[in-house]
């Protein structure tokens, strides 16, 4: 009896193994093959490089005028950065002015948050295309980092944390002469690192990884984001898949170390976004 | 006496909200109403034919076009195929990888999330690679057992494969939430239930599933949603093609704006888009609701 159900489990586990390791075999394989020489792609002999070499790298790298690959890169690094510093203000504020204050007219506006919730993106993407043109925003990065402060996503989720955070703490510090800022500055902000830092990767990691937004808003190759320009590559250098995915590689690396440095947080995250009520 | 000071409180707390007001009202709920009244007017960018408000006409002209049932067929066999398809593998998937404890369960499910942190752009090129006819990966291993796919580029095949890479893509963020579900159920009722003899799958059956539906109805409609918007995938692996059966809404609507610059159109298919997701979320909504 005993027997029968760990060999059941076992083979349940087996096939769960299996299926991990289809998962992670193309994002293993996109990287192992960086590494090969061309004649080691055309002909497929095996998953590991039988010779390895950074020529790949080399040849993405060492020609800006054509292919400009680190403008892309830092292109990428200033629009998340930004987007990301501009979300965790405006939702941080707007969450604990949400979750605290006693605002007259809140709850309609909750409720509209929550709508906005649902509604899909790209339902915005001629309209918005026609504003970012109006305000002069096209082809810049403002067109992608502006806008992005208006999600719902983070002033709701920081308003779920907010409202759990016990009001003691809150009330000693005004008693001690803090107005409602100072609360927020060294109170609220402190006990809700966590959230903060879900919210922030998560961002990080939407906007580094967005590929409409940059697809219909910017116009000029230089001012391209990282996912925009390998899609780029895929048109122009057809079929020269070694250092297209070496381009890949280098676009993929920044959410890879950031997930294996923030798992806990990315996991905790997707979880809540599930569990509401 | 000092009701008025406390009214200024009371109303100053908005000052908090202010910066995020005006970002969601010039960036969202302009370009939400801006892009519903674009949908009556023939706005063409590029044309010198003035703007003028046309009625339905947009959508009179979408409702009665092929190429825009076409991508609406295109659309619907995608979600059709990938919704059921994403919804019922991650569910086997946590259950099972509930049933594992500790770093093994972290594991699991960091490797199934693990694609997920791709950009469309790069998980597209890998798939494409994948798919290729002559140098693809999948063709090359299928050849020793003497099968040949044609991955992308027969009609009947193409949109099979942008649902394969899709799933690949997205099942993890879909595991990850229904493992969390699965772990909110209380030890207690399945100790009660075997008490009273039931076995596995009437557990399943009577107790994981109904305990789940809130989190079950949550990734059915967010995919839903989302599946709907499919476009980076199809745009960058087929094109479109062959012969439009991977030409979604999304790319026909990105199409017919930024393209053609036929902006007034493109909205009005836009606000389509729209009431095809919310009908079939109320849809989803109720069906799931009454099962209670």
């Amino acid at each position: 009896m005993l027997g029968e159900s760990r060999a059941k489990r076992f083979s349940l586990e087996g096939l769960l193994l299996l299926g991990a390791l289809l998962f992670i075999a193309p994002v293993l394989l996109m990287a192992l093959t960086s590494f090969k020489p061309d004649s080691e792609i055309i002909r497929f002999t095996g998953v590991f490089p039988h010779q390895w070499t950074l020529d790949n790298f080399r040849e993405i790298l060492g020609s800006p005028e054509e292919i400009p690959l680190l403008r892309w890169f830092f292109n990428s690094v200033f629009i998340s950065s930004s987007v990301t510093l501009l979300v965790l203000t405006v939702d941080a504020l707007a969450a604990y002015g949400l979750a605290r204050l006693n605002l007259p007219g809140k709850k309609p506006f909750m409720i509209l948050i929550l709508a906005m919730l649902m509604v899909p993106g790209q339902i915005m993407l001629v309209p918005m295309y026609l504003i970012l043109n109006q305000l002069g925003w096209l082809d810049s990065p403002l067109s992608l980092i502006v806008p992005a402060g208006a999600g719902v996503f983070g002033v709701f989720l920081l308003h779920q944390f907010f409202v759990g955070i016990p009001k003691d703490l809150e009330e000693a510090a005004i008693l001690e002469g803090c107005n409602r800022f100072q609360v927020f500055w060294h109170v609220i902000l402190p006990l809700s690192k966590p959230a903060l830092a879900t919210l922030g990767i998560f961002t990080f990691m939407g906007a580094w990884n967005d590929f409409v937004g940059p697809l219909v808003f910017l116009d000029s190759v230089e001012k391209y984001t990282m996912p925009v320009g390998i899609a780029l590559f895929q048109t122009s250098y057809y079929a020269e898949y070694g250092i297209t995915l070496a381009a890949a590689m280098l676009c993929t690396l920044p959410t890879l170390i950031a997930f294996l440095l923030f798992q806990r947080q990315i996991v905790e995250g997707i979880s809540m976004s599930g569990l509401k009520e | 006496m000092n009701t008025r000071q406390n009214q200024f409180q009371r109303y100053s707390g908005w000052i908090f909200v202010l910066p995020f007001l005006i970002l969601f009202a010039a960036f969202l709920l302009t370009p939400l109403l801006y892009g519903l009244a674009l949908s009556f007017f023939n706005w063409e960018m590029l044309s010198p034919a003035p703007t003028q408000f046309i009625g339905w006409g947009n959508f009179h002209e979408a409702l009665h076009s092929d190429r825009f049932w076409t991508s609406t067929l295109a659309t619907a066999r995608f979600v059709l195929m990938a919704t059921p398809a994403t919804v019922g593998i991650a569910l086997a998937l946590a259950l099972g990888i509930n049933t594992i404890q500790g770093r093994r369960q972290a594991f699991y499910r960091a490797s199934y999330f693990l694609p997920g942190l791709l950009s469309i752009s790069v998980a597209g090129l890998l798939w494409t690679w994948f798919y290729n006819g002559e140098f693809g990966l999948f063709n090359a291993y299928l050849e020793k057992v003497g099968i040949k796919i044609p991955w992308l580029t027969s009609t009947s095949w193409a949109m099979k494969s942008i649902v394969i890479m899709s799933l690949w893509w997205c099942l993890g963020g879909a595991t990850i939430i229904l493992l969390a579900g699965r772990q909110q159920i209380s030890q207690s009722l399945y100790e009660a239930a075997s008490m009273d003899g039931a076995g596995a799958l009437r557990s399943l059956w009577h107790i994981t599933i109904p305990q789940m539906r809130p989190v079950l109805l949550f990734v059915t409609v967010t995919n839903i949603i989302g599946s709907f918007q499919v476009f980076g995938q199809t745009y960058i692996i087929t094109r479109g093609g062959p012969e439009d059966s991977t030409r979604v809404l999304v790319q026909y609507i990105y199409e017919t704006a930024f393209l053609h610059y036929r902006m007034g159109y493109g909205s009005a298919m836009c606000w389509l888009l729209f009431a095809f997701i919310a009908f079939f979320s109320v849809i989803q909504f109720m069906a799931m609701k009454e099962r209670r």
